[in-house]
């Protein structure tokens, strides 16, 4: 028997019990579209705390710091120096694309007669971009630039004018104020200065402090770029060469007082708060953040977010995704008694099939076709179900899980997302239930006697 | 005329319960080519019995069933199949036309099971349907035919493959007496035309006329063998 009577045959029995079929694909929807659906939800979950944790930051960057710098014994560790040695160290392990040192002060910018409180960090100008330094307007910095900064997004709303009253206005506006922010950084004359006093109004009298050290030195600066917006900590500090911050670090330490040099050791030696550490592939971060570890340093990384939010999606998606094989579990008997009420019906027909020469495997491959068949339409409808339902929580819950309190971030972020694969792999999974549910019947039709077949009457 | 069935020694012992049915008990039988022969017996006689064994729908207890070269009781599901395909047509008593298909579709049914493509099989069952006299009725599901048209069509699909050996079992037991008169008429003509083998079973005498053979069968033996000139059809 050919493919083509086999499958003609077996489209018209089921036909034939259009009811009896309908109800029976009407459980593989139900099925399908449970798994699916909760399925979705579990995917939809996971792409929106995956496009959270990117808005955090790139998942390939390590965070080295000193933090967890005890070992096991307790003891600091000799090797556990966030020095130029570490940092040559980092970039030179597998997997390392690029690292850098994070040297951190605290300063002012004074443009005119408003200044700014912020925080420079020193990086290597080399390994910007690699870093995911991104500019909107300008230029990043070039190797060894002198009095070059680039700016995070919100400097320019970190100015105010000492001399009026209102303060500290730029610090609550963000970047998203419809204000213009009073110094336009990327023209007006900037300087930059240590002396955290400057511009303010002198308290009366003034303290012993001030009157013994000469006003620090106003460095003459320009920006070189704007960074892009990327709502981390980018947007809120300013950066310059490290060899050039490290200078005019030095530069400030000989012109104060020793006993204040004394009192702010901890910045003496060639130690670094933080180094980044960029890896090239996702998958090695585990493993250079491990390597770095036992060095004796602490480190952090998205990824170890990253890591529990998916096992945690992970877990949820098993649960959806069991309740949803359930139904389909229960879809599958319904085929198989389907197939097997079919079988009593047919007897005689099978037998006679059988009497007039109609090989075994063709009678077994019919009633699998049948039951595949079932899985198939039942698979189909059942993502068709899914996709509108998918499309409708996605319509009407959006909206109910913000209301909920649950943050959704983006409006346009969906609750249940079906990707290709979800469609292609459950149409599949539908099939192969079908299959394995018509198996015993097909097998039980087979073996049938053909002369006990044709003698019910 | 060479024999092409050939049994020898048959016994068939059912197991009901704890009892043993004996529905035959020792029965040697050779059939010709192109003869119709009739098994004719009351109902228990052994005579169905004696058919399915022939047909290897059923094993006997002991004895050889040969047809042509083939030993019938060695072979196995599958291999029963292909021989049935390709030596034996089947008339039921109850037509057994499948009902999801057409009168068409029906007759074709073994071809299709030997794999013969769509418009040959086609071409050969139109011409069978028409040669029973149903030419009109290509498209008929078998609900819409009357028993004599089932019948009809249950003997066009035995001989499309125009098998050496057809087999009819109380073929006109479910029909009247005019209808049976037709029906017997056909499917005897039919078996001379191409000098195919018949076997009919029945418990009627009048059905039994038709045949060159009558074998009487009682309580699991051939009690007599009948060599008739049949009064149904001219020979020719």
């Amino acid at each position: 028997m050919n493919s083509l009577d086999l499958i003609s045959m077996g489209l018209r029995n089921l036909y034939r019990r259009k009811a009896r079929t309908l109800l029976t694909v009407l459980g593989v929807v139900i099925g399908t579209a449970a798994i699916v659906v909760m399925l979705s939800l579990g995917i939809g979950m996971n792409e929106r705390s995956e496009k959270q944790i990117r808005s955090m930051g790139s998942l390939n960057i390590i965070e080295v710091n000193n933090y967890g710098m005890y070992n096991e014994s307790g003891r600091s560790s000799q090797s556990s120096v966030l020095d130029d040695k570490a940092v040559s160290q980092f970039s030179n392990m597998e997997g390392v694309e690029a690292a850098t040192p994070m040297l951190e002060t605290y300063l002012k910018l004074v443009s005119g007669k408003y200044v700014a409180y912020t925080q420079l960090i020193g990086i290597d100008t080399r390994v910007m971009s690699a870093f995911d330094y991104k500019v909107s307007e300008g230029r990043l910095l070039q190797e060894g630039e002198a009095n070059a900064i680039v700016a995070g997004v919100n400097i320019p709303y970190n100015f105010y004018n000492p001399k009026s009253g209102n303060s500290f206005r730029g610090f609550y506006m963000g970047g998203s104020g419809e204000e213009k922010p009073p110094v336009d950084i990327m023209n007006d004359k900037l300087e930059l200065t240590f002396d955290m006093s400057y511009g303010e109004k002198r308290p009366p009298g003034g303290t012993g402090d001030n009157s013994q050290n000469k006003p620090a030195k106003l460095y003459k600066i320009k920006v070189a770029g704007l960074l892009a917006q990327s709502n981390d900590e980018k947007d809120y500090n300013i950066y310059m060469d490290i060899n050039q911050l490290k200078k005019m670090m030095k530069e400030y330490e000989r012109s104060r007082s020793p006993q204040e040099r004394r009192r702010n050791t901890h910045q003496q030696q060639e130690s670094y708060n933080r180094v980044l550490v960029k890896v090239k592939e996702i998958k090695d971060v585990d493993a250079v953040q491990e390597k770095i570890k036992q060095m004796g340093f602490g480190t952090f990384s998205l990824s170890d977010i990253r890591k529990s939010m998916q096992e945690q999606a992970r877990t949820i998606q098993m649960v959806l995704g069991g309740i949803g094989a359930i139904s389909l579990l229960i879809a599958a008997l319904g085929i198989t008694n389907t197939m097997i009420m079919s079988i009593y019906e047919r007897t005689r027909e099978i037998g006679v099939m059988k009497v007039l020469g109609c090989m075994l495997g063709d009678i077994r491959r019919l009633f699998l076709f049948e039951a595949g068949m079932i899985g198939l339409m039942g698979g189909i409808a059942g993502i068709a179900f899914s996709v509108g339902a998918s499309a409708l929580l996605n319509y009407v819950g959006g909206g109910f899980m913000e209301a909920g309190g649950i943050y959704m971030g983006d409006p346009s972020e969906k609750i249940s997302v079906i990707p290709l694969w979800l469609i292609l792999s459950s149409v599949g999974f539908a099939v192969l239930i079908g299959l394995v549910s018509g198996f015993y019947p097909a097998r039980r039709a087979m073996k049938l006697s053909a002369l006990e077949a044709i003698k019910t009457e | 005329m060479e024999a092409i069935i050939e049994l020898s020694g048959i016994r068939k012992v059912y197991r009901v319960g704890n009892e043993k049915v004996v529905a035959l008990d020792n029965v040697d039988l050779s059939i010709e080519k192109g003869e119709l022969c009739c098994l004719l017996g009351t109902s228990g006689s052994g005579k169905s019995t004696l058919l399915n064994l022939m047909a290897g729908l059923e094993k006997p207890t002991r004895g050889q069933i040969q047809i042509k070269d083939t030993y019938v009781e060695k072979l196995n599901e599958k291999k029963l199949a292909v021989f049935r395909q390709n030596y034996i047509g089947f008339v039921f008593q109850s037509y057994n036309l499948l009902p999801t298909l057409t009168a068409l579709e029906n007759v074709s049914l073994p071809l299709a099971f030997k794999g013969v493509p769509r418009s040959i099989r086609d071409k050969k069952a139109k011409a069978m349907l028409e040669a029973v006299g149903l030419g009109s009725h290509f498209k008929r599901k078998p609900s819409q035919m009357s028993g004599g048209q089932q019948q009809r069509v249950g003997i066009a699909r035995a001989f499309v493959s125009r098998p050496e050996i057809v087999f009819a079992d109380e073929p006109t037991g479910n029909l009247d007496s005019k209808t049976t008169k037709d029906v017997m008429g056909l499917i005897t003509a039919m078996a001379r035309q191409n000098s195919q083998t018949l076997i009919i079973v029945t418990h009627d005498i009048s059905i039994a006329a038709y045949a060159d053979k009558i074998i009487h069968i009682l309580d699991g033996n051939i009690e007599k063998t009948e060599i008739t000139t049949p009064t149904g059809v001219e020979r020719g």
